[in-house]
């Protein structure tokens, strides 16, 4: 009985680690918004972990960066921020990954100057080790406002 | 350890992914609704690399109604990775498109997400941005 129990024990143990829950509306969104209050605030050591390791990421002017050269850029103040505000607009979860759209509004600081810098992004999180790591985000500049 | 079956499966799976990819550029360019209505997810979010953005049925009528009309599509794919059941795809494509009535050539990167659904793979995001003109020579 106590082998049988045993027995149980052993194959029931990978399908529960195989049925562990992905991450949730809520926590896709709030690790979004960690990642850009990280990039705010300079923050690499909360980007590392908010950043998976084939991090693509691709800016307003379409150029593409690694985890290493996007942490390099934050590390070094080439990428800087006076404010990031980010609005998500659509999360949906597939099985392993979920997908955010939305809009940020930005100032970045580069060579002295501002710069306001308001974007749609698209980003996709991946479930992994227990947490969503960003994969990937595509970014396109809002048109401007007609003026009135 | 990957099995030899495995890994076929995995190009299978990305070629299967490429080749919906281009059949959506195609498909575009000739307008064919029936084609995209097959390869675009009903919740498409298509974000031009002008800030237009397009959900599936405006999408389409943009193109068969002729306001919005690519004339030529010519797509390079960098790279596909797979999240389960998505498929990201990042590349760059040269693009002639007419829209309402203006002519432009377009160098553009994007980003685009599909999911496996009903048995087929269909674009569910798009999100495009110009690239840098090239300098002349």
């Amino acid at each position: 009985m106590r082998s049988r129990l045993l027995l149980l024990l052993l194959v029931s143990l990978p399908l529960t680690v195989l049925a562990s829950p992905r991450g949730d509306e809520a926590s896709a969104r709030a690790a979004l918004l960690a990642r850009f209050d990280a990039a705010l605030h300079a923050d690499v050591a909360a980007l590392d972990k908010l950043l998976a390791d084939d991090l693509e990421y691709c800016g307003v002017s379409a150029t593409c960066s690694t985890k290493a050269q996007y942490l390099d850029s934050i590390r070094s103040g080439t990428r800087k921020f006076r404010s990031l505000a980010p609005k998500v607009d659509r999360v949906t979860l597939f099985a392993d990954s979920a997908v955010l759209t939305g809009k940020v509004y930005a100032v970045s600081i580069g060579d002295g100057t501002e710069r306001n810098v308001d974007a749609y992004f698209l980003v996709v999180l991946a479930w992994r080790d227990g947490r969503w790591q960003m994969t990937n985000q595509g970014s396109t500049l809002l048109q401007p406002k007609p003026k009135t | 350890m990957m099995s030899v079956a495995s890994f076929a499966k995995d190009d299978a799976r990305e070629a299967a992914l490429k080749t919906a990819e281009i059949s959506r550029f195609e498909a575009q360019v000739n307008a064919d609704a029936k084609v995209l209505g097959q390869l675009l997810d009903e919740g498409l979010e298509y974000t031009h690399s002008n800030g237009d953005l397009d959900t599936k049925a405006s999408f389409i009528d943009s193109l068969t109604s002729g306001k919005r009309d690519y004339v030529s599509s010519v797509a390079t794919i960098e790279t596909v990775r797979f999240f389960g059941d998505v498929g990201v795809i990042r590349g760059k494509a040269n693009v002639t498109v007419t829209s309402d009535g203006k002519s432009q050539d377009l160098h553009i990167g994007y980003t685009d997400i599909w999911v496996w659904k009903d048995g087929r793979w269909q674009m569910t995001a798009w999100r495009s941005a110009r690239l840098p003109a090239p300098a002349a020579k």
